[in-house]
């Protein structure tokens, strides 16, 4: 099967397929390989688990799909088109049992009459339930390749990058035009999906040879510009970016430094599209068996691989190209049986072959593994030729991809009977054989509708567009899903003009009257990874830490993701789990001191003097007349009445303010004041500065926190809900007297740079009290035995300030934003959610559970937040439900079906520890 | 506190370097005009001897220097003590260095590195010398600066740093 131009000598380069070791020559696809080891069998079809072979030499190939590399670096239905062979290459073919050349699935083929188009619809009527059990089978049954099992071990890469030119496609036309945008000295990047320039100079040599293509490219990298190879140009979005995958490594392969592909985002002045055309098949009964395949691919592997796959030839063709076919495979040896020329009378010169006009391909024979025979009609007159290869060329259908993607119109060309780019919307252009696709003979296949395949790789034949047709499917959209058509991982490239053309005769219309499909990214399939990028590691983000996130480290605590922070949720001692661990903090501060990191909160220094104005936008809450050293807690409303965040503002100087909110929801705030100061109120003179990196929290709670304090500063501890200056460590911090616990409490905010002294005096100081450290699962307990709220959990965007009991805190002088919502009717009516507290008459409380008067009833409320009582047991939670102001005393259930839990529980007001306030006082 | 990174990765077209550290962390503030813009230039004009940089640029050396990134807001590196009073009250400076790592990039190879996982051209001539920048890298908000054509200082969030640097040791392996 090695033709002529294939090297005697070089390094051969040891592969397996289903096992078996084979040998390659460097720069050989595994299709080449294939071939050039005599394999003719590759792959079973989708659905009737026919035999199938190559018939392409690129990224079109419909049959030859193949699983690719081994463990968490498997590929599945990798085109073996498209892969280039390295040394260890493993290549498993797919979709067959036990093995390709005896495949049982194969008796589906008996059964193809069932299995037409529209199989799923007519036979899967009644439950769902039956529909579970029928999928069992049918994924078993038909299907592609597995995903594998394993994570990948390989990483992904996201780069940008800018021109003023991007080329797609390095053929002749492409890379002309990408060497004279890059002698005018424009930024140039031209892509190739292959792994070497060239495209139809390779298959083709002409005035322009691959020296040319080689000098091209040296200028084109001498002036700037950028070539990448084995990059696919998958999609064209708006403002003409466009997406690029480019392999570093093959499927499978272990790539060099780690990065297996990279996904380019790339922003362009101008594209130019020579992204050439597809040759299409020909429809005829048979025409899917190993040895039938497309005429430029055979040429490709003759010319450029030097493997000739077939010695007796039959080539089928209704233009001039096909001949092109014919002189190569005669160069390297191959006898020219017949050519079956569609064209009723010879067209151009002679070419010295046996060729017949008026002639079409009608059936083949062979076994699995290659062709045989080849039938066909020659002026209405049955003939047949023995033969090992058919080569057939149906035309060329334009690779119209991505100028449809980036919004352009398609044109009918006649002579070529293809779509070809008409207007563009964007700054894309389309050149070469893209643009001036070559005639053809346009002729409709004259011969039995089964078996006939337009779309190889869903199994798709002339008898199912018929079939559809007679149902009723008029719109090429409803052919398309009804019958699967194009809906393979080929995306149709060599079946869609086909079906197009046999829809259109069955309409009595011409083809750019029966429509076309949405041409739809990616062009080729691209791997998941390669979307996540760097990310597919680590969930989508870097993780956040902490000013102290070493300081905590080294105390081994139990963290917790919050957002993108991870902070302590507890500190264990030996032996403790997390439950007790955070108990023993909790009861820690409350019964002497505690203190925790804080630093996450949202803060925001607001200086000027209309710092005031702002803040009174903002907040729904007064502030004007906080004097200089206080502060007050505040909430914040959405525009259109609902609370979205809560916190607390500080005047700590005449005209300069410290606003503090949610860790969550801190960069909604950041937003949302710039927003604020930048669009709302552009003529206040104020300075809006998010300090939440630059200031590290340290809140210090408990009875004995105010006698810390008063040790660590030196100085009287400010009352509660006031704020001083002072000194912890030789350095300068802000002490706030507030508290999130119920207990008198102070947040120290410090320089992130100069955080871990302080630290450290403070952690001194509470331990020598007989405090400790605790996190965030203690201040969960704490705050919700107060009846403090958390953003996301009681404050979830559908709860109003009465919902919350809030109200009293209204800037009565309104101004501020949501205050106009606040007085919608619907927003005080009865039946509306509100806040309670949940105390357990019986079990324990399931956080997230529903709120009913008794089981099978609809659902009132549900838990926001669930505890114990810290000093006395007993289940407590927070907590919404409809009209529950007026149902404190009522019993309810709290149930989670999903979980199986449920408690009996009792209404009460949501402040279970000192609703008086007791402790804050001094 | 340095964290070096330096690594030289072969591709196809070009080699490229590129070390990455951080530097120590210094004050930084943030300079923001709510009033009277011409006049608060032409006092900061006297007082630096040199004009408050446009958008997109900055200006000073290593003893002041300010980064505009924002229509109204400046980032300053350096002595500021005389800031306050030039603004008098007409804007504020507030502080700003605890939440922020300087990075430094130095190497012909810090153009390219910083085009992964970015959206901003870095590569573009026009990001010249003393051209500045707010980006977003790998989701991360950084600002950048261009000291020379084989230095980038990189200002990023403190939380992120650790991250980002992480992020840059990986990418540069396989830089091309």
């Amino acid at each position: 099967m090695t033709g002529p131009s294939r090297p005697n000598s070089g390094q051969d380069i040891s592969f397996t397929f289903d096992g078996t070791r084979y040998s390659a020559r460097a720069g050989d696809t595994l299709a080449a390989a294939l071939l050039a080891n005599g394999i003719g069998l590759v792959g079973r079809s989708f659905k009737y688990h026919r035999p199938r072979g190559i018939m392409t030499a690129g990224v079109e190939e419909p049959n030859a799909l193949v699983t690719v590399g081994e463990g968490g670096r498997a590929e599945p239905n990798t085109r073996a088109t498209d892969v280039f062979v390295y040394d260890g290459l493993a290549a498993q073919s797919q979709n067959r049992w036990p093995n390709l050349s005896l495949d049982f699935g194969a008796i589906l083929g008996l059964a193809a009459p069932v299995f037409s188009a529209g199989f799923y619809y007519k036979t899967f009527f009644g439950s769902a339930k039956r529909w579970m059990f029928y999928e069992h089978f049918i994924r078993k049954a038909a299907g592609l390749g597995n995903a594998p099992r394993d994570a990948d071990p390989d990483r992904f890469s996201q780069r940008a990058a800018f021109c003023d030119v991007l080329v797609v496609g390095a053929g002749p036309a492409g890379i002309a035009a990408a060497r004279e945008a890059a002698d005018a000295g424009k930024r140039v990047i031209l892509v190739e999906q292959d792994d070497i320039l060239g495209a139809s100079l390779i298959r083709d040599p002409q005035e322009l040879d691959s020296a040319w293509a080689k000098e091209s490219a040296d200028r084109i990298r001498a002036s700037g510009g950028h070539i990448l190879t084995r990059t696919t140009a998958s999609g064209y979005w708006e403002h003409d970016l466009v997406t690029l995958t480019q392999r570093l490594a093959e499927p499978g392969q272990v790539p060099a430094n780690g990065v297996a592909q990279r996904l380019w985002h790339v922003r362009a002045g101008q594209v130019i599209l020579a992204t050439g055309s597809i040759e299409r098949p020909m429809a005829f009964p048979h025409n899917d068996r190993p040895g039938v395949m497309l005429s430029q691919a055979v040429r490709t592997y003759v010319r450029r691989f030097g493997v000739c796959p077939g010695q007796r030839v039959v080539i089928a063709t209704n233009n001039d190209d096909a001949y092109l076919t014919a002189h190569a495979l005669k160069e390297a040896g191959a006898q020219i049986v017949a050519i079956l020329d569609a064209r009723p009378a010879p067209a151009g010169q002679e070419h010295g072959f046996t060729t017949f006009n008026n002639a079409h391909p009608l059936a083949t024979k062979g076994s699995r593994h290659c062709l045989k025979s080849v039938s066909g009609i020659v002026d209405g007159i049955p003939k047949s030729w023995d033969a090992d290869l058919l080569a057939v060329s149906g035309g060329f259908t334009p690779v119209v991809h991505l100028h449809c993607q980036a919004g352009g119109t398609l044109e009918w060309n006649d002579a070529a009977q293809a779509f070809v780019p008409g207007q563009s919307r964007q700054n894309v252009k389309t050149i070469g054989g893209a643009a001036s696709p070559a005639p053809v003979f346009s002729a409709a296949p004259v011969v039995p509708a089964k078996k006939s395949f337009v779309d190889f790789q869903n199994d798709v034949t002339l008898a199912d567009v018929d079939l559809a047709w007679a149902e009723g499917y008029r719109s090429v959209e409803h052919l398309k899903r009804y019958t699967t058509l194009g809906m393979a991982t080929d995306q149709g490239k060599t079946s869609n003009m086909g079906a197009l053309a046999r829809l259109a005769e069955k309409q009595g219309v011409a083809i750019p009257e029966a429509g076309l499909t949405t041409f739809r990214p990616p062009y080729t399939p691209v791997t998941m990874g390669l979307f996540a990028g760097t990310a597919a590691k680590d969930a989508g983000a870097h993780k956040r830490r902490l000013a102290l996130f070493d300081v905590h480290a080294a105390k081994n605590p139990i963290w917790q993701p919050l957002g993108y922070w991870f902070r302590p949720r507890a500190y264990p001692m030996a032996g403790e789990s997390l439950a007790e661990a955070a108990m023993r903090e909790a009861r820690s501060v409350r019964t002497a001191v505690g203190m925790t990191d804080v630093s996450t909160l949202a803060k925001f220094e607001i200086s000027g003097p209309d710092a005031v104005a702002l803040l009174e936008t903002v907040c729904a809450t007064s502030v004007g007349k906080l004097a200089v050293g206080r502060g007050r807690y505040t909430f914040m409303l959405r525009e259109d009445g609902f609370v979205f965040d809560d916190g607390t503002v500080w005047r700590i100087d005449e005209n300069r303010y410290l606003l503090t909110s949610s860790t969550g929801g801190a960069d909604r705030m950041a937003t949302h004041l710039s927003y604020v100061r930048n669009y709302l109120h552009p003529e206040l003179r104020v300075s809006v500065v998010n300090v939440q990196e630059h200031l590290a929290g340290i809140a210090i709670a408990g009875p004995k926190a105010k006698s810390v304090l008063a040790t660590l500063t030196g100085e009287e501890p400010p009352r509660h809900m006031s704020t001083v200056g002072a000194k912890i460590a030789g350095v300068a911090v802000l002490v706030l007297a507030a508290s999130y616990s119920g207990e008198r409490a102070f947040e120290i905010y410090v320089d992130a740079r100069n955080a871990e002294p302080v630290w450290a005096e403070c952690e001194t100081a509470v331990v020598g009290t007989g405090g400790c450290l605790y996190g965030l699962e203690a201040m969960e307990f704490l705050r919700i035995e107060k009846g403090h709220l958390v953003v996301g959990g009681e404050i979830d965007g559908r709860m109003t300030p009465l919902d919350l009991a809030l109200d009293k805190m209204l800037n009565t002088g309104g101004g501020f934003i949501g205050a106009a919502g606040l007085t919608r009717p619907a927003l005080s009516e009865a039946g509306r959610r509100q806040l309670v507290g949940l105390e357990a008459v019986e079990g324990s409380i399931p956080e997230g559970s529903m709120l009913v008067t008794a089981d099978g009833k609809s659902p009132e409320g549900h838990v926001t937040a669930s505890a114990f009582r810290i000093m006395d047991g007993g289940s407590l939670a927070l907590g919404q439900l409809a009209d529950g102001f007026l149902r404190h005393g009522e019993e309810l259930i709290a149930t989670s079906p999903t979980r199986g839990q449920k408690a009996r529980v009792r209404v009460v007001a949501p402040h279970f520890y000192d609703s008086a306030g007791e402790r804050y006082r001094d | 506190m340095l964290h070096p990174i330096s690594m030289t990765a072969q591709g196809n077209a070009i080699v490229t370097d590129v070390t990455v550290s951080t530097l120590p962390s210094a004050p930084l503030w943030a300079f923001e005009i709510w009033n009277n813009p011409d006049a608060v230039a032409t006092r900061f004009a006297a007082a630096a001897g040199f004009a408050l940089p446009e958008m997109g640029t900055s200006g000073g050396s290593d003893a002041l220097r300010l980064i505009r990134y924002e229509p109204t807001v400046w980032l300053v590196e350096g002595d500021a003590s005389a800031l306050p009073s030039i603004l008098d009250n007409d804007g504020a400076l507030t502080a700003i260095g605890g939440g922020v790592t300087r990075v430094l990039m130095s190497g012909r190879g810090w153009r390219r590195l910083l085009m992964e996982g970015g959206v901003f051209d870095a590569e573009s001539p026009a990001f010249a010398v003393g051209s500045s920048a707010a980006t977003i890298i790998d989701h991360v908000n950084i600002r950048l600066l261009v000291l020379s054509e084989d230095a980038c200082l990189a200002y990023v969030p403190l939380s992120y740093a650790q991250g980002i640097l992480h992020f840059w040791q990986e990418a540069a392996k396989a830089l091309d």
